[in-house]
Parts: structure tokens; sequence; C-alpha cells
């Protein structure tokens, strides 16, 4: 099957833009979460719209499933490829293709970073809001496919608030545009998050926001992350929507200073990083009250410009990587709690750690519950790999105890689909199920991730649950 | 180490890259060509793949050889994984297992023939009578020699230095000086404004007689030649006496910043480059007024491999009337890299061409840098782009503001 | 009376249709007032069996919204699903049932010092589910984002009973498909929105308008881009123009500094406005401009001054947002060609500079309600999958959907 579709694709696209050299092929076969691989039968490097929807159909045709990658920075293995596949790399696809300040947005391929798109407005006052952690790396497309967010979301809200309209390829290779200006369903709003599963966006038009007149970022110390936790719950309280809150504890503050000797206070539990931005007026009123509502902080720090602001943000962006140098093996989690819930799960959490021998170093954006525990291990002990999966999972297991979530920004992926039928019922998934129906009955488009089992769009919801014992047997895909 | 006969890259190197890819978007491969292998986080892959068992296949040589050596991916790596080690005892394997055809090898064979060796590098200079004479027959015989006699800058006249250069005013420090091979040859005013420069804020200079210092051999896996001529530079400045040797050529600098790696055993001397080694002595001569605007050109071997930015940009900034304009993209190599040019001609315009663009953008009269592979790479792709600029070492600049007189007509 | 027949066998309380039950125009067979999600099921499955069309309502004050549906045997009024589930002041969430009325839930929340920072331009009486039905905006949509944007959760009832829900209680999730956002703005084809739950924002401590009035030549592009860029953050710009005549410009600007930033903002107006800043909003603010006649018009904030032009010309009344290129017109009903006429004059101008017309409010069927519709293949897909019979609302939406 992959065979003829690759003579097929070779005549469809460039010499180059199909890759079938073993070799590398496997240098595709993980994005940025490397606990999943599989090396793709096929990738190609399409550098349009109407390359990518030729190679879609000519999926169709040979009922060869696909999946779509961007800059492969992703944490849940969105991107994992399939081996009977065709892996859709979209990293040409990078020309910024109309800046329109007078409408505040711009129109960009799939391929292009999403920290170029504020590289170029800035000199005009705007920026594109959204900033995941990876964001002079991550693409458009893959910020599409995950709904990404980032520190600032807290304020500013996530991809699917910033992006107008989606050029799409669907899954049996038509191109629509899905555009939040026309009447009828918000498919744009079921697209922007689907993890690639509702087909390939091929170009972006987002929204650019203006540059605040001011930020102000301060850095409070604390001697516990409980202390951190009352002012994150004070600030809230009195009614000031930062731009974002961050918090650190001492072992991923230990991380970030082996790493990037970012200086953060010695001693502390917990540091906490506010960022208020907007007009100058209102910054100045908030800068004030957050001051005293900070007041229990053993030392804080204010940055007003761009250089004291990175030395503030250094140790936090850094955190995620640092961890590597205090521990030689380390899981990233990504969960959901309400903001209120936080001094009881990061109790739990050190309660897990203690049982299980297994140190946890919590990053995390505060003012919206996000927790990104890193759960350390040495991958040379025997056992410990196991039991830091225990305590990973079992931190999922406290954050839907607590009415959170299993994912913040990561997405489910293929890393966390058999997770999903603990936060949600079969039927939840079921009518999820029914939007991938619709745009794709025959699940090629991305197959095997966000739901636990693949289902079959001819049944009727309910009467099967599990796997298709055609699929089982690996005579049928998803039909 | 950069790992002896046996032995390829590291594992427990390619085991702290978590694959995370804030590398790509600084590496000008990805940057042209968007594909997973032509990155530092594919390279490390093929790495991998290599150290599991995998031999190093054509395509995989041709990866490999496509690095630069720039180095961006290190600065921009967040869990610090050593890529300059890494892909430096790669292409020790590379050199070691890979058969390359009769026709690369000759034109490589040539190169590191000529390179490290300033009298045989001599005869190439543009004007002599065998550069004439070979110009056309490398052109034909091989693209990538005919693209570095395009390269090839119009000289000046050629200066010879003193041993030493007795420092002007109160002396504050004995340093030696590194002459370089491309440095000393292609550029000899810009050694002759760092002794200057040197001497004028009150420096005893030590300009011994000397080779190569290794560093064109060791960023092409060509470890035996690298450490000879690494040994010879070593026992050249110990002999001088020196504790200080100041470089300003930043491919140069680098490499001898690793000497302990390459050979095993510390240099009793310290390697600094020459705006970092400025920056720390602090101003003692007066600066005269240059009013210019000026881009400031980031030499991947003194950004990256140094870690030296700030300091040339403070140097530069200093100078009154001196208009200091950022560079876009500055992170991204300009394509030069060493012998790249000559072995990835196609690749080596490509990046130079960007390069060329972006300093046009930045409208400024004089285009400063301080490694004279890249003031050629991207004074040739001005000028094909018909944006011809001046170029100038920082050396110069300072040599010029210092003495009061406006930049000379080659610079 | 077959669907009260069916719907008897289910318990769920069943009153006869009244006046105010019309769904354009259609009179229900019967009205069925679920308690509960779970009696919203009961009814919804003895529909399915019994092939009976429902559409569910709220507080009824935009039924006559959309095409008339071809069918409605059942009315699922939901006034009595009217509890506040959950009001989470510290994480600044609230979970509703569906048929809490707008205000209700802004006097709870209010007594937090919190709000839903939506603002629904209807009369009192809109219900949180109705509201989310028709994804209409109000004003601070500029800042806050459209109804979609503040949705953080949903719980939905199917054609066939099934009981779904996605999203959650917390701001941040990416667990799974976002059906809130495909409900919204659905008009009931899809199934019934029974629960949902929102972000809430902090009331401000401060709120002040800018009102000012402008010759229409004034509202240019220009202007429009200065207003929406401005660094003194207005939450809303309304624009108010009866057919022809000068518009009146309001801004809404909320925060501490309130005062001090409404008058930056004036300072982007020409000189000639003669702005004022004070305390209350104009008359018209947030209001619809018109009921039995209501054209929506769409569009790049740059083409306003073409929008405002091509209203006068084909008649209409104006009034709406700019920043937002998004605005609601009206005009005297003069019948059924003539608001025709107007509306495909209008159209076409407006979906030259790139944006679309669509008429919620028609008393005539002869007017084409939806204009252009991107991807309706795709949303016929959609509706047959989680309507296969074709009860839920059936004809009311885009395509005859």
């Amino acid at each position: 099957m992959l065979d003829s579709l690759t003579a097929a694709l070779r005549e469809l696209l460039p010499h180059d833009a199909v890759i079938t050299d073993p070799v590398r092929l496997r240098t595709y076969e993980c994005d940025g979460l490397t606990y999943h691989r599989a090396t793709p039968g096929v990738v190609v490097l399409p550098e349009s719209a109407e390359q990518i929807a030729g190679v879609v159909r000519l999926c169709n045709e040979t009922g060869v499933p696909f999946v779509a990658r961007g800059s492969g920075t992703g944490l849940s293995g969105g991107a994992l490829p399939r081996e009977d596949g065709v892996l859709i790399v979209t990293s040409k696809m990078r020309r910024i293709l109309e800046i329109d300040l007078p409408n505040r947005r711009a129109v960009v391929e799939p391929g292009v970073t999403n920290l170029a798109i504020t590289e170029a407005v800035r000199d005009q006052g705007f920026y594109y809001a959204p900033d995941p952690s990876s964001q002079q790396v991550c693409s458009i497309g893959g910020n599409v496919a995950e709904n990404s967010g980032g520190a600032h979301c807290l304020k500013h809200g996530f991809t699917v608030n910033h992006v107008e309209a989606c050029e799409v390829v669907t899954p049996d290779g038509d191109i629509v545009v899905l555009d939040r200006m026309d009447p009828g369903y918000d498919l744009l709003g079921a697209f922007v998050g689907s993890e690639g599963t509702l087909g390939v966006a091929t170009k972006v038009t987002v929204r650019l926001t203006r540059v605040p007149e001011a930020v102000t970022t301060v850095l409070a110390a604390y001697g516990t992350i409980e202390q951190g936790g009352e002012a994150v719950s004070a600030i809230i309280a009195a009614g000031i929507v930062p731009a974002a809150i961050e918090m650190m504890d001492a072992l991923s503050i230990e991380a970030a200073e082996a790493a990037v000797r970012c200086a953060y206070p010695s001693g502390a539990g917990a540091v906490l990083i506010v960022e208020l931005d907007g007009p100058r007026a209102e910054v100045a009123r908030q800068f004030a009250r957050l001051l005293e509502i900070c007041s229990g902080a053993f030392e804080l720090r204010v940055a007003d410009d761009p250089a004291e602001r990175a030395a503030i943000w250094k140790g936090r962006k850094s955190a995620f990587a640092a961890v590597g140098r205090i521990s030689p093996a380390y899981i990233v989690q990504d969960g959901v709690v309400p903001r209120t819930s936080l001094p009881q799960v990061l109790a739990a959490i050190d309660g897990l750690s203690r049982e299980h021998g297994i140190r946890v170093a919590n990053v995390f954006h505060a003012g919206d519950g996000n927790l990104h525990p890193l759960v350390l291990f040495d991958d040379a002990e025997p056992g410990a790999g196991e039991r830091a999966e225990a305590v990973s999972g079992a931190i999922l297991d406290l954050c839907i105890r607590h009415g959170g979530s299993i994912t913040g920004e990561h997405g489910v992926g293929v890393d966390k689909a058999k997770h999903m039928p603990r936060m949600f019922s079969a039927d939840d998934l079921d009518t999820m199920q029914l939007v991938r129906c619709a745009f794709d009955p025959r699940g090629l488009s991305n197959p095997g991730k966000v739901f636990p089992t693949p289902r079959l769009c001819g049944e009727v919801p309910g009467v099967r649950r599990g796997v298709h014992p055609l699929v089982e047997s690996g005579k049928a895909e998803q039909f | 180490m950069t790992g002896g006969p046996g032995t390829g890259p590291d594992p427990k190197l390619i085991g702290d890259c978590v694959h995370c890819g804030f590398c790509l978007p600084t590496c000008p491969t990805y940057v042209l060509w968007g594909e997973e292998m032509d990155s530092p986080r594919g390279r490390i892959h093929l790495m991998g793949q290599h150290v599991e068992g995998t031999p190093i296949t054509p395509e995989m040589a041709g990866h490999f050889d496509a690095c630069l050596g720039c180095m961006a991916c290190v600065t921009a790596c967040p869990s610090g994984v050593r890529y300059d080690r890494l892909i430096e005892q790669t292409r020790v394997a590379v050199e070691r297992e890979h058969e390359r055809d009769p026709q690369e090898r000759a034109v490589r064979g040539l190169v590191f023939s000529l390179f490290p060796y300033p009298s045989r590098l001599r005869l190439l200079r543009p004007g002599t009578g065998l550069a004439r004479q070979m110009a056309g027959f490398l052109g034909r015989a091989h693209p990538s020699l005919g693209a570095m006699a395009a390269l090839a800058p119009r000289v000046p006249r050629r200066q010879r230095l003193p041993r030493l250069v007795r420092a002007r005013g109160e002396r504050r420090a004995v340093v030696g000086m590194l002459t370089g091979c491309v440095q000393r040859e292609f550029f000899p005013q810009v050694n002759a404004a760092t002794a200057r420069v040197l001497a004028l804020e009150g420096c005893d200079v030590v300009i011994p007689r000397q080779g190569c210092c290794g560093a064109l051999s060791v960023h092409s896996g060509r470890e035996d030649q690298a450490r000879r001529l690494a040994r010879r530079t070593v026992r050249t400045f110990e002999r001088a006496g020196v504790d200080t040797v100041v470089v300003n050529a930043a491919g140069c600098g680098s490499s001898m910043k690793e000497y302990a790696d390459l050979l095993g055993k510390r240099p009793v001397f310290r390697v600094v480059d020459l705006s970092e080694f400025l920056a720390e002595l602090g101003p003692a001569a007066e600066r005269h007024p240059l009013p210019m605007t000026v881009a400031y050109h980031d030499a991947c071997h003194l950004a990256h491999a140094q870690g030296v930015r700030a300091q040339p940009r403070a140097l530069l900034g200093a100078i009154p009337g001196l208009e200091l304009r950022e560079v876009p993209e500055s992170a991204i190599c300009c394509g030069s890299a060493g012998t790249y040019n000559i072995f990835q001609p196609e690749a080596a315009r490509d990046l130079g061409d960007r390069k060329a663009a972006a300093v046009a953008a930045t409208g400024a009269e004089l285009l400063v840098s301080a490694n004279p592979g890249c003031t050629m790479q991207i004074s040739a792709a001005m000028r094909r782009a018909g944006r011809e600029i001046r170029v100038a070492h920082v050396a110069e600049v300072l040599d010029a503001s210092l003495r009061g007189v406006s930049l000379g007509r080659d610079a | 009376m077959a669907s009260r027949d069916v719907l008897a066998a289910t318990g769920v309380a069943l009153r006869g249709p009244g006046p105010g039950d019309l769904v354009g125009g259609v009179t229900p067979g019967v009205v069925a007032l679920p308690e509960s999600v779970e009696e919203i099921a009961a009814v919804l499955r003895a529909c399915a069996g019994a092939g009976l069309a429902v559409v569910p309502a709220g507080g009824g004050t935009k039924l006559h919204w959309g095409a008339p549906p071809e069918r409605c045997d059942v009315l699922l009024d939901l006034c009595c699903l009217n509890r506040v589930l959950e009001h989470a002041a510290g994480d600044l969430v609230v979970r509703v049932q569906a048929g809490v009325t707008v205000d209700a839930l802004a006097a709870t929340l209010g007594g937090k010092g919190q709000e839903l920072a939506l603002d629904v331009p209807f009369d009192s009486g809109a219900t949180v589910g109705g509201t989310l039905a028709v994804g209409a905006a109000g004003p601070r949509s500029f800042r806050y984002g459209a109804a979609r944007d503040l949705l953080i959760g949903v719980t939905v009832v199917l054609a066939d009973g099934t009981v779904a829900k996605s999203g959650g209680k917390v701001v941040k999730n990416v667990a799974g498909y976002d059906l809130g956002k495909l409900f919204t703005g659905s008009y009931g084809t899809l199934g019934v929105i029974a629960e949902a739950a929102f972000r809430l924002h902090p009331l401000p401590a401060r709120r002040r308008w800018l009102t000012a009035e402008l010759a229409a030549g004034e509202v240019t592009g220009g202007l429009v881009a200065a207003l929406a860029a401005s660094q003194a953050e207005p939450s809303a710009v309304e624009v108010d123009r009866p057919a022809g005549g000068r518009v009146a410009l309001a801004a809404l600007v909320e925060g501490e500094a309130a005062e001090e930033r409404a008058l930056a903002v004036r300072d982007l107006l020409p000189g000639t406005a003669d702005g004022e800043v004070g305390d209350t909003a104009p008359a018209w603010w947030g209001l619809l401009p018109g009921e039995r006649v209501l054209v929506e018009a769409r569009f790049p904030p740059a083409s306003t001054a073409a929008v405002l032009a091509a209203a006068e010309e084909a008649g209409f009344a104006l009034r709406g947002s700019p920043v937002s290129g998004r605005t609601w017109l009206t005009a005297r009903d003069s019948g059924e060609r003539e608001l025709r006429e107007a509306v495909t004059r209008l159209r076409g101008r407006v979906e030259g500079e790139g944006g679309r017309v669509t008429v919620p409010a028609s008393p005539y069927e002869g007017v084409d309600r939806w204009g252009r519709v991107g991807a309706l293949p795709l949303m016929r897909r959609v509706k047959e999958r989680f309507d296969p019979g074709r009860v839920m609302s059936p004809g009311r939406f885009v395509g005859g959907i």
C-alpha cells in the first residue's frame, strides 16, 4: 500500500520533498516527547496547501493514515508518526503572507514560528499574545492543533481566542476555510485544539494585540509554598487579573540556579512571579496593591525594563530543561486544578513523593491552576521509572478528583489518550467522536491520538465499546 | 575529549538532548531547508543511530558535512548539550569511516594542505601569478574552489609586524598576540590595528613567529593535524613567556580556548578574544569621534562558541558619534564558517545572501565583524547583490578612533 | 395530541402552547418543562423514538430569530432549570443550569464582586442557554471575547437522549474536543445545552463612558484602528446611527483609572467631536436597534466607513462595534420585496469588503437569512452525525440545517 502511495507522492511532489531513506526517516520518529517513537512510513515536506491536499487525497485513495507535524516540539506525542502512514511536515511552509495592522491581523503559513509573528510586528507596537514556552521554535500550525497557551494566557487567552480563520485541508482532501466571521457552526472553534484529528491547517489568520503601555514584573520570595499560594489567592480576591502568575518550589529553584544561575533569593521555599500589564495608570495602581498583598514575602524584586524582566523570567523559563541538571531523568506532567485547590493538591503531591521515594519539583502557572510537576528519577536505578510513572499518574488522579483536567496545555496526544476515560464518560467521548466522524469518517487523520479507542464511524454510538475485532486483528484500520 | 581511534560521538553527551527543538530556529541549515536531518536535533539523532550501530551512510555523512559548526545551537540549548564536542567527535568518525568520492577527496586534500600553511596560502592571494593562472582552472575543476578564489579579498601591501610592540604610556599588561593564517595573509592591516590598539591601551604586545593554531583542522575532523598544530602553537607562546594570548580571529580563539580538551592538558597561558580583553582591561586611551553608522555582525565563533556578544558592542558603542545598528537574525550564521564556503558552496551562498539582505536592511555604512571569514563572505554576498558595503574589523574601528584618524579606504 | 401522549410517559411536566411560545410563527404541539438534565434526556429520547421535532427555548426572547422550524412538535422550555450550580469565587468560575436568566446570574455574581463579562443584547428574561444558542455578542466582546470565549465547559443532551459534557470548570483545559464552541451559536440544531460553566471577571472598580457625536465621514478606518489599538484599552467602542444622520460614538473604559484613560481615548477623536466623559452609558448602549427586522454585519474593522456608507445607502439604521467589526442593523418594515432588495444591496457591499451579512430576524421567508456560508458541506455532516433524524430545530439554521 505504502509503496504504491510513495510512487504517487513522488509524482506529486518535488524530488527532495519525499523522504524514504530509513536513516532520515528515523529522525522524525518522535516529537518533543521521546517516550513514544515510531518511524514514519514516508515523510513529505510540502510547500503549499494544494500539495497537502494532494497528499491527503492520495492517502484517501489508498486508505493510508497521515499525521501532520510542525516543529515537533509537542509534549504529548501528538505528532507521533505512523509506521504505516505518511508524516506531513509543514516546516517548509513558513511565509508570513500578510500583515494587516489596521485590522490587527496577520495571515501566516502553518510552519511559521509563534515568535516570528511577534518579531514581524513588534516594531509597529504589536505582538501575538499566546506565548507557549517553546515560542521561538513551535509552529503556528502546531499551536492551532494543540490550542497552545503559555504563561500569559491567564489574562490574554489561548490560541483559540486569537485565531480568526484557518484554511484547512480536510481529512478527505478538500481545502476549506473556517472563518469566525462566517455564519453557521463554529467549526473553527472545534478545529482549534483537535490535535490534528480533524485535518491539517494550511493557512492561519491570527489576531495581533497592541503591546501594553506598561509592564511591571514582581518576584516575591516566600519561605514556604503555602505562603506563596496564599498570596496568589489574595491577588485574585483583590480583583487583580495579572497577565501572569507563576510559581516555582524550592527544588525547581535549585535546578534553575544550577542551569542558568538565575540568582533567585536564597532560602526561598517558593518564588512567585507576577506580571502586570495594561494602561500605565492601571498598572501603577495594581502594583501598589500587589506590594501590599505580597508584604509577607521575605524578598521582593521589581522589574520595569526588559532587561530586568528577562532576569526575573530567566529561571522560570529554563526550569523544565534545567531539571536535567539535578536528575538523570524526569517526567514533565501537565494537569489542572481549580486554583483554590492548589494548597491541598500540592500537599497531596508531597505525600505521593514521600510515599514512593520519588522527588517532585513543582513549576506552575499558579494563576490558572495549571501544574507542571516534574517527576524526577534515576533511569539507571531498577524500578525507579515505574515508581515515577506511578507518581505521575497519581497526580493526574488528584487533578481529576479536584474537578480539574488531565491537560492544561500539552494536549492529550498519544500519551494521555488512555487517561481520557477517567475524565470523561463513554457518552462524552462518543459524542466528541461524532465530530471526528463528521470530519474524518475513515479515521485517517492522526489516528490513535486524543481518544483511547479507535471508533468506527459507521457504528451507532454506544453499541460497541473497546477495540473492533477487525482492528484488533490488524485487518482493518478504521473504516 | 575529541576521542581517540575507535571512538565516535559520546553516548552520554547524546543522552543530554531532550529533543525539545529549541536549537532548530538557530540552525542555519534548518533555516534554509526546514528538514529535521539538517538541524542539530536531527543530527544528534543521527549520531545516536550511528552509536547504536548504524554505519555512516552517504546520506548521514552529507548531513554532518552540511553542519557549519556555528554553535548557535549551543547557545540556544537549555539543557546544555555539548553539540560542539559531539559534532567534532562525529566528524572524526566520518573522516575515519566514510569513503568519500574521489573528487571530494581531492578537494578536501587540497584545502587541508593549503589553509593551515600561511606560506602556501599566500600563493592564492589575488594579484599573484598563481592565483590568476589557477582561477579559471579551479572554477572548472571544482566550483567549490572557484568559490574560494572568488571570496578572496584584494589585499593591501603586506606589513610585517615586529616581535614586540611596546606599550604607549603606562604599561598595564603584557600579552601575546596570535596573527592567524587567513588574517595574516589576507587582512594584515587588521593585525597591525590590533597591535596598535593594544599598545595604545597600555599593553606590551609580544608577537612570536607562529603557524596555524589548528582551528580549521579541528572543525573538519582532521584530528591528528589539529593536535600537531595546536602543540606547536602552545609551545610558541609558552616560549614567549606570556600568560595571556589575545586573538582577533573568532574561529582561532574558540579553538584555542578548547586546547585543554584537544591536548588533554591545559596550556599555561589563557586565551582571550581582543574585545573580551579590552572590555576587561577598561579604556585608558582617548576615543576620538567617528561619526558613522555601523552594523555589528556576530561571528558565530565569537558569539556562540565564546559567548562574546556584549563586549564588542560596548567597545563600538563607546566611540563618540558612532551609531550602532543591530542586524536582524543576528544569531544566524553568514555561511562562511571556516571551510564551509569551500565544501558547501551552494548553502554558503544562500546563507550569505540572506545575511547580506539583513545587513542591507540596517542601512549602515560600515559592517564590523571580528572574523576574517565572515567579512569575506558577507562582503562578497553584498557585492553580488549590488549593495557593496565597507567592512572592518573591530580592531580597525578602535584603531581609527584611538588615533583620531578616519577609517582607511580599504577598511 | 400525539406529542402530549408520547411525552406523558416521561412524567415531565407539560403544558399547552401559549402566544409567547411561537417559534418563528410556528405553534408547538406541546410545551415540556423538564426540571433536570435527566428529564431533558427523557423528553428527547421519547421524541426521537416517535420522530417528534423539538425546539429548545429559554426566555423566549429570540424565538423569532432564525428560520421558522419545519416542524415543532415539542417546545422544550428550560425555565425550570434555573439554578446557579456552583460559584467558585476564588477560582473566578461559575457553573449554571441553562435556564438561569442572565440578570439573575449577574445578581448572584455581583454579590461577590464578579461578573460574566458578556453583555447580552436582549431584554431581561434572556437565559444563559438561549444566549449561548444564538451566540450573539455584546459591546464588551471586544475586550473579553464573545460567549464562546468565556464558556469553559458545557453539558449537552443530544437528540437521542445522550448526555455528554466537554471542557470542565477550570479555565485552562485542552482535554478532548470543545463541544461548547460547536454548540454556541448552533440555534438548537445539534442538541440541548443543559448546563454551562464560564470564566468570570472581577467587577471593575469604575466605569466611564466617553460619548461624542461625529459626522459619518469622520468615522474613518484610521480612527477605528486607533481606537482599537489604543493603549488606554477601552473595553468597548460602539456607534449608533439612525438611518442617515450623524454618528453617536461611545467608548467604555473600565478600571480604577477609568477617568484618565477615557480622556486618553477622547484625544483620539477628531477635534470637532466634543467628547464627554461621564459615568452613565448612553441610552442605546448594548440594546438591539430593532425587533422585527434585525440584520447583522460582520466585517474587517478597517472597513467601518464603507459599511456605514452601505447601511445608509440601503436604508438601514446601524448600531454596534466598529472595533470588533460587528454591528446590528435594522430598517422599518416596508414589505418583503424592499427588505430583500435592501439586504441584497447591503450584502453585496459588505461581502466586497470581506465581511458577511446575516438576517437573524425577518418577518419574510423570501429574505436570504445567511448569505455566504463557508464550510456548509462540513456543517451538514456535523448535523447528520449529531441529529441523524433531523428532530432538533429542523430547518432553523444555515442551509436549511
